[in-house]
């Protein structure tokens, strides 16, 4: 008789934290599907579903490894754990002697489960030098959430605990649908969608509801600011603003007034391309029909007036009351567990930390906990190396950052570098050592990332491949190497620790082996708090937690530190009004902001039965603009810019805005070879994108609104072995193959 | 009783986890496909239209393929499932050109290469060898997850509603853009659908009466925004059961973001 055994955990394949019921038959994962159970109702997307390609993928990590050649070269010789370990500590010890804690830098990708420990590592050893991709994902959005309503986290409330679902819905450069990330969850947002009145979706390119949206709008990539300052003037013109929440709790309202009073919506017709019937229907739905949501893209935070965008819409939340309110943009009581950034936040940046932040002194808004890699970039170039160890986890910053030339050439030249990862890929294969790491279905740890009312558990289902080992092993590890009084002895202490302010079943101290059997734990339905302004909550007798106590259209503090007090309109670097001359010869605006469900940023396209769901990185447009340009559906393309070119395959879209071409982002090929780092000069959008025009606030680059011109590549142009790989392509069920 | 689908083109996110979902449930060969999504994006020059077309076997009630069959490996079950016996299935693949919908794939030895054809067979490869077996040489084609659907009917469990007895897809699409049901109830979740948004076929005119039916509408224009009592409760969140009981939140701590 066979023996079943179900384990239940949380997935981590994108940000998400859907709950996961895993069987095993004999010790073998056999069955992959929703807990039914969870806040997620049973359901899982194809990404966490394919997991079990992951758990038992032949190039997997195994083992710790050292670069025996050259970086780039791809030879590598297996080392044990305490050899790579004490290596690395010993590396981290030496420049601390020698150069100061601050010539360490972590990093980190998306970091989902361990934002925490790369954050805490950082501060612990002394550097705020921490690089995350934040500044162009999350972070800004969180610092303008922060300098409006003093309050960092701001979520859409899809789910009627006040009595109310979203009325008006906003999808501003997102595809909630397919991503689960960064806040929400596809599917709370999709259940909401049964009671919402106007959905409004604004996107260059169609998303799966905009043909069924109420209404679309697809501006010119890079124009967002100016959209939003266009539906503040209507509301403005038009009286339709909330009375009552402006005139009791917001500051600087007449100032704003006067600020959008230029955008009207002829003028913002012009700007983004788009009729302006669009801008006034947009302002209207949105300050009429309350409450209402925004979700938020992160394709805003990858353009260089990311900072002024955020905060227009942040504003525009407020003009209409939506904030704090059943139904509208609302901050998360938090479970009893608390915070989870206090792990990291109890560690003081002191103001030595700071004042070696790399960007610190310019980006005074993003540099001021992390350090700006794009700046750390240029001066590893200019040969002054700030950075002597970097010790790199999970992310792929050859991959995500602007200008791929400079990036690799830069990370060449850091003395010493190790990463950790659960495959070969560029970063890899730019560190002298790398560490294997397990898959969620391999470890223990706590989950709590942006569902801010919840907290969950990764369970170990099996174990992991070789030697590999979990995330809060190794940081703990390398904690206990440098800094010991800073870290735990066993990792469970680490988690029991972390959770210790919940409740445990005897009434004491939660503990990781009860809270790992419970899955879940939070706030929500009635022990959540709307118009916390209106309590005590945030200030005694109301307000909010700002310097003047309200909503901030104004910023006092941001005019402080040299910056415009209200939102204000900036071209991007390179666009058709910013640089006519380069838009004559790259006639075509340029965006990286197509993002297929089946992949997660740069993984998964080593798991076959995704890669099945698209064969090459694929860029789309409009059908008649292909004709344009003499390019036609399937056809391999150039797409060039003033930096370089690549090639994608095309799809003509109807979806897509004309004169837009929209390019797949973080693409590299883990089946091409450690030379040419795995490909990532062949499709990577970031080979044309560049480093030198980056936000004032944020130091973020225009990954998403840039120029470029497209062309057929011949076929004596296609002899990389990628685009003559038919192993991993989708084979139709009726072919004639089978004939 | 005829189980059917109803697929909401509205809904549907082109995500392909009901794809994954199927793989997952028949240990489903690398190049085997039992769904499918079809794209079909137009623009007429005034309004452009961009949808998802999930497809699978229509298990028809006048079904071609079984006709086709000469050896009475594909048949009809009661329940209105067009199954295969793999047994009998020689691999003439008369059903595969008969069926108009496309919906059927020959599983040559081509199309069952490892996951990872450079490699051996992973743990689930090998598990599915004695658990979910293919043979190379016959046809497969989406059979309604019938397997949960008889191992739940055992237990007394509702096709559709429980669980355990519904379609891997069905459980695990994220915008609930699938509902399966029996299409002879006419108080069945799928008939209702059908009759109050207007459920079609595809390609009535093949005359094969499917049981995949499709909804379409403009989402939005709902006329209250107002949550039902369930979800003011927070139960609106299904089956919390599992979920340790919080105390209180500590509503005067402030939050340190």
């Amino acid at each position: 008789m066979a023996n079943r055994e179900v384990v239940y955990s949380t997935c981590k394949s994108c940000h998400g934290g859907c709950g996961v019921k895993v069987t095993k038959e004999d010790g073998v994962v056999v069955h992959i599907e929703g807990n039914p159970d969870s806040l997620t109702g049973g359901t899982m997307c194809s990404k966490g579903l394919s997991s079990i390609q992951h758990i038992d993928n032949p190039y997997r990590l195994k083992y710790p490894m050292k670069q025996v050649g050259k970086k780039g070269e791809g030879k590598w010789e297996r080392i044990s754990w305490d050899e790579a370990l004490d290596t690395i500590a010993d590396k981290m010890k030496a420049a601390i002697k020698d150069y100061g804690p601050h010539t360490i830098a972590i990093s980190q990708g998306t970091g989902r489960g361990y934002n925490r420990y790369t954050m805490r590592l950082a501060r612990s050893l002394g550097t705020g030098n921490a690089i995350t991709p934040g500044y162009v994902c999350h972070s800004p959005r969180l610092g303008l959430y922060a300098l409006v309503t003093g309050y960092g986290r701001l979520y859409c409330d899809y789910h009627g605990w006040g009595g109310e679902f979203p009325k008006t819905q906003i999808m501003w450069a997102k595809q909630l649908e397919i991503s689960s990330a960064d806040s929400e969850m596809c599917y709370w947002y999709m259940r909401s969608l049964d009671y919402v009145k106007n959905l409004i979706i604004i996107d260059p390119r169609a998303s799966a509801y905009a043909t069924r949206a109420n209404l679309w709008i697809q501006p010119r990539p890079g124009t967002d600011c100016a959209l939003a300052l266009g539906m503040m003037n209507v509301i403005y013109e038009e009286e339709l603003w909330d009375k009552e929440f402006v005139d009791n709790w917001t500051f600087g309202f007449e100032e704003l007034r006067e600020r959008v009073k230029d955008f009207t919506p002829e003028k913002v017709s012009d700007i983004c391309w788009i009729p302006k019937e669009h801008v006034i229907e947009a302002a209207r739905m949105w300050a009429i029909d309350t409450p209402g949501t925004i979700q938020v893209g992160s394709s805003l935070e990858r353009q260089a007036n990311c900072g002024h965008t955020l905060r227009a819409i942040t504003c525009l939340m407020g003009l209409a009351g939506n904030i704090e309110r059943p139904g509208s943009m609302v901050s998360w009581v938090l479970p009893d567990t608390g915070l989870i950034e206090d792990f990291n936040l109890e560690l003081p940046i002191t103001d030595e930390m700071k004042s070696k932040i790399i960007g610190g002194d310019r980006f005074k808004m993003g540099a001021t906990r992390t350090c700006n890699p794009d700046t750390m970039v240029k001066r590893l170039l200019a040969g002054d190396a700030p950075i002597k160890v970097w010790f790199s986890v999970g992310g792929q910053q050859i991959v995500h950052m602007a200008n791929t030339k400079e990036v690799v050439a830069a990370i060449e030249r850091v003395e010493f570098m190790s990463h950790t990862d659960l495959f070969m890929g560029p970063m890899a294969e730019a560190a002298d050592i790398v560490l294997p790491a397990a898959h969620w279905l391999e470890l223990d740890d706590v989950y709590d990332m942006h569902p801010r009312f919840m907290i969950e558990a990764h369970n170990k289902v099996i174990e992991p491949p070789g030697e590999a080992m979990s995330d809060a092993w190794i940081f703990n590890e390398i904690g206990k190497r440098v800094v010991p009084d800073k870290w735990w002895d066993t990792v469970e202490d680490m988690l029991d620790y972390q959770i210790r302010r919940g409740e445990g079943p005897d009434g004491g101290p939660l503990k990781w082996k009860d809270f790992s059997e419970k899955l879940v734990s939070g706030c929500w339905g009635p022990d959540q708090v709307y118009y916390k302004y209106k309590t005590d909550f945030w200030r005694e007798g109301g307000g909010f937690p700002t310097p003047s106590g309200k909503f901030e259209f104004k910023s006092n503090h941001l005019e402080s530190l040299g910056y415009d007090p209200l939102p204000v309109y900036a071209e991007p670097g390179e666009s058709p009004v910013s640089t006519p001359d380069l838009f004559k010869e790259y006639p075509l605006v340029m965006s990286s902001g197509y993002r297929q469900p089946f992949y997660f940023l740069g993984q998964y396209r080593n798991i076959p039965w995704l890669r099945s769901f698209m064969e090459f990185p694929t860029c789309q447009l409009h059908p008649e603009t292909a004709k344009l340009y003499g390019v036609e559906d399937g056809d391999i393309v150039w797409i060039e810019g003033p930096r370089g070119r690549i090639r994608q395959k095309l799809r003509t879209f109807p979806g897509i805005k004309r004169g837009v071409l929209m390019a797949t982002a973080n693409c590299f090929y883990p089946e091409e070879p450690a030379k040419g780092y795995h490909g990532v000069f062949i499709s990577n959008p970031n080979v044309l994108t560049s480093n030198d025009h980056l936000d004032p606030m944020y130091g973020s680059p225009d990954l998403t609104c840039l120029l470029c011109k497209v062309y057929k590549a011949k076929d004596e142009e296609l002899k990389e072995e990628v685009f003559r790989n038919e192993e991993y392509g989708f084979v139709p069920p009726h072919s004639q193959e089978d004939m | 009783m005829r189980w059917g689908m109803v697929i909401d083109l509205a809904k549907c996110t082109r995500c392909h986890a009901c794809v994954a979902a199927c793989r997952i449930e028949h240990f489903l060969p690398l190049r085997v496909t039992w769904p499918r999504l079809i794209a079909l994006e137009t623009d007429n020059g005034y309004d452009v239209d961009v949808s998802t077309y999930p497809v699978r076997c229509n298990q028809c009630k006048d079904a071609p393929c079984v006709d086709a069959c000469p050896t009475q490996a594909s048949y009809k079950r009661e329940d209105g499932i067009v199954a295969i016996d793999h047994d009998k299935c020689f691999g003439c693949r008369y059903c595969v050109i008969a069926c108009p919908y496309q919906n059927r794939t020959y599983l040559s030895r081509k199309r069952n290469p490892n996951y990872f054809p450079e490699h051996a067979q992973t743990r689930f490869e090998k598990m599915g060898k004695k658990l979910y077996p293919h043979q190379v040489g016959t046809t497969e084609k989406c059979n309604f997850c019938h397997e949960r659907i008889d191992a739940g009917r055992e237990k007394d469990l509702k096709p559709g509603i429980d669980r355990d007895a519904t379609p891997a897809c069905v459980n695990t699409c994220q915008p609930r853009a699938l509902t399966f049901g029996d299409l002879d109830d006419p108080n069945s979740n799928v008939s209702k659908l059908i009759r109050e948004k207007s459920g079609f076929v595809l390609h009535s005119e093949y005359g094969t009466e499917p049981s995949v039916y499709y909804i379409d509408y403009k989402l939005g224009g709902n006329p209250s925004n107002k949550a039902p009592v369930e979800a003011q409760t927070g139960s609106h969140i299904q089956h919390l059961s599992t979920v340790y009981a919080p105390s209180k939140p500590k509503l005067a701590k402030k939050n340190a973001d």
